[in-house]
């Protein structure tokens, strides 16, 4: 029998049709699209023994406790620790996957100089020769960090100024640092004994602060109730989501806080509803009421509201003065359920140095917003882990990423307590990349060494023998051993937390009631620019996520 | 004439397809290893009367999973050679005596972008090991490992039966076999309950 062209032709249609009858289309199409989400290009995790350990989130200045899922030495999960005093096991979505944020593709791995390719080298003699020709200036994101101290300690000795970005609580805070003259850094919110919170505007269902300690406290004591004993209210143009959550949303126009804060004033004390007397408002009620969009009654109504419930505390967004007067007005400044100072020695936030009027260059650090844009004629040496776009600097320097350098994690800006913790270098430094501390240890050796403050400072809270220790079991301070116990404690992700704080410690007074809608004019071009709340990073996995809500709500 | 000569042609392209499919396309599609020692369950719950898997595979108080023992488990019976076998003196000479962690090739290994709580299956679902793992804590010799040459992922993953049809429960550790099970068992899970 003669075999065809015709012949072979019907015989693999055969064969297709029957191929259809087997696995193999099937099991291929499956295996391709498996094969299709491992790419040789992506990173994977190295495969090896899991162990978990305990650090303090670095991401912002609120240094939440983290339980770290290690593979192979390698971070492949993060989530919070229930026995953390101040987070209580809660976190940002951010967070959540940060270990994913050291393989972003806007990771930093090499040094940049006006877009070009360079190297440490280059960069390190640019700075010395700058450091030499005049002036410099460091910009710290977090202050009060055993490596502000290197800042501090290098710009004195080479005639620099060590200027900080606050972050938008701790600008909020501002006003009353001006008023009473305690530092930002020893001031704070006492939530935990407040029954009203009165938000202007700041997000505080939602990044604000430390994450959790809002959410938890406002789970267990409003979530869900019509008079909960815990009164949210939220002054706000839109329906954020902590004004959809709150128990009662006071809807104004943009940008009228003062007035609204004026208008308030006013009906607290022409009504004698305060105690404390104080300076009236300039602005009458119905030019408030006209102002804000409001009816007269109804900020006499949200005035009797607030003080229906107390202790009441006024919150503002950032630093703008004439909400803080109204918590002076209110009572609410070094009160329980107020604005208080914590206790103990607290590193100042605000630095005195003064700027100096033409700067030769300057260093900016890895904590400080990419957004930030200081206005100075002078040559940047940005430090960042990520490349935020555009062109911001004539030196872009690599930074270490998340977990991969030793920090200690101050005070949180919000909190009413100290705390102190220690966020180990988890992660080996990759090739390439090294901190700014690291960096002017290059250039002056002379310069003390992050590890030895760290240590100082663990030194320092052991011979202060406050508060406690919180780690696989929380300790009095009293009961450590030895600042080198305490320090290997805090290595190992536990946190150490002051005594609480003790009422009538300072004073405010207002002369005059302010009018002004933002802090009076910035004595330093770094203190006059706003940081947003959440990092621009995450807002694709901010939007995407329900890892925010409350634990009471997951429960349920 | 002709019509029943190209019906006999294309039942025999079909024929040969479907034997092909069925039989040569599962052995062509799955490459065998051995593992780097011989490893026998039974003779170590005989022997050694660790009759229970988490004996060795120890699921901690916290929840966390310690998988394949380490190096340190093997040591603590075999710092020295026990008996003369090959797999002995490989264990010994080749992993144990220079530290090197034994590379087994697991084969209920899931991929990266899962993970898998071994605490929350058998303590609050009360799953028994065997559930998923079927009789591996009873073989007496290792079975060969079959990693799929496309998705690189062993065949215990998709199960034994090509076709999937008629398998036991625990042949298979699809994504579909995680939700059939929870469907069974009425419990919902989202997609960031398993996906990292």
């Amino acid at each position: 029998m003669k075999v065809t062209r015709r012949d072979l032709l019907i015989g693999s249609a055969g064969a297709v049709a029957g191929l259809a009858l087997t696995p193999v289309p099937w099991k291929l199409l499956n295996d391709v699209s498996i094969w299709t989400q491992n790419f040789p290009w992506i990173p994977q995790p190295a495969y090896g023994p899991v162990e978990t350990k305990y650090s303090a989130c670095t991401l912002c200045e609120s240094g939440c406790g983290i339980r770290v899922r290690m593979a192979e030495k390698f971070p492949v999960g993060v989530a919070g620790v229930r026995s953390h005093p101040l987070t209580k096991g809660a976190l940002c979505p951010l967070a959540f996957a940060a270990h994913q944020l050291n393989w972003h593709p806007r990771r930093l791995r090499e040094v940049r100089h006006a877009g070009r390719a360079a190297s440490w080298a280059e960069a390190q003699a640019a700075f010395q020769k700058a450091c030499g020709e005049g002036p410099i200036a460091i910009v710290d994101g977090r202050p009060g960090r055993a490596v502000s101290s290197v800042f501090e300690a290098f710009t004195r000795k080479h005639n620099g100024s060590y200027q900080a970005v606050l972050s938008a609580e701790s600008q909020a805070l501002a006003p009353y640092a001006d008023w009473s003259g305690v530092p930002v850094a020893s001031l704070g919110y006492d939530l935990e004994n407040a029954r009203t919170i009165v938000s202007f505007g700041a997000p505080v269902l939602d990044g604000w602060g430390t994450p959790g300690r809002f959410t938890q406290l406002w789970s267990e004591r409003a979530a869900g109730a019509a008079d909960p004993q815990l009164r949210l209210i939220q002054i706000e143009p839109s329906l954020s989501r902590s004004a959809a959550r709150a128990w009662r949303w006071v809807r104004v126009r943009e940008g009228i806080e003062a007035q609204l804060a004026a208008g308030l004033a006013r009906v607290l004390l022409e009504e004698r509803l305060v105690t404390q007397p104080g300076p009236m408002p300039r602005l009458s009620l119905a030019e408030a009421a006209a102002q804000t969009g409001l009816a007269p009654e109804a900020i006499r109504d949200l005035s009797h509201t607030m003080m229906e419930n107390r202790p009441v505390v006024v919150i503002a967004a950032d630093g703008n003065p004439a909400i803080a007067a109204l918590n002076v007005l209110l009572g609410a400044v070094a009160t329980p359920g107020g604005i208080v100072r914590k206790r103990g020695e607290v590193q100042p936030h605000v630095p005195d140095d003064p700027v100096p009027e033409s700067i030769r260059a300057m260093l900016v650090d890895s904590t400080v917003p990419w957004e930030f844009a200081a206005q100075a004629n002078a040559e940047v040496f940005r430090f960042a882990a990520w490349d935020g776009g555009g062109d911001r600097a004539g030196w872009l320097l690599p930074a270490p990423g998340f977990l991969e350098e030793l920090t200690d994690v101050p005070t949180s800006p919000t909190s009413a307590l100290p705390t102190y913790a220690v966020a180990q270098n988890l992660v080996a430094l990759p090739i390439g990349v090294q901190s700014a501390a690291q960096f002017l240890v290059k250039i002056d050796p002379t310069m003390p060494a992050v590890e030895k403050v760290i240590h100082a400072r663990c030194g320092e809270i052991f011979r202060s023998r406050q508060g406690s220790v919180y780690g696989e079991h929380p300790i009095a301070a009293t009961k450590v051993d030895s600042a080198q116990h305490l320090e290997e404690q805090l290595r190992k992700g536990a946190v150490w937390m002051g005594e609480p704080p003790s009422p009538g410690k300072f004073r405010c007074e207002l002369k005059e009631w302010p009018m002004e809608n933002r802090v009076a004019p910035a004595t330093s071009w770094a203190t006059a620019w706003v940081p947003p709340v959440f990092p621009a990073l995450a807002t694709k996995l901010y939007q995407e996520s329900n890892l925010r809500e409350p634990p009471a709500e997951r429960r349920g | 004439m002709t019509g029943r000569r190209n019906l006999l042609i294309f039942g025999i392209g079909m024929g040969l397809a479907i034997v092909t499919g069925w039989t040569a396309f599962p052995r062509a599609l799955y490459v065998r290893r051995e593992q780097p020692l011989e490893f026998h369950h039974k003779t170590h719950s005989e022997k050694s009367g660790l009759t229970q898997c988490d004996s060795c595979h120890v699921l901690g108080s916290d929840g966390e999973f310690g998988g394949i023992p380490g190096l340190v488990t093997c040591a603590g019976c075999h710092a020295e050679k026990v008996g003369t076998s090959k797999s002995e003196a490989t264990l010994v000479d080749g992993y144990i005596k220079p530290s090197r962690e034994t590379p087994w090739l697991v084969y209920s290994r899931q991929p990266a972008n899962v993970w898998f709580s071994h605490a929350i299956h058998t303590r609050r679902a009360g799953l028994a090991c065997k559930d998923c793992h079927g009789t591996m804590g009873e073989s007496d010799q290792p079975r060969i490992y079959e990693q799929n040459r496309i998705s690189g992922y062993s065949r215990d993953i998709w199960g034994h039966s090509i076709s999937r049809l008629g398998r036991a429960p625990h042949d298979g550790m699809t994504m579909s076999d995680c939700e059939d099970c929870h469907r069974r068992r009425n419990v919902e899970v989202g997609c960031l309950g398993c996906h990292k």
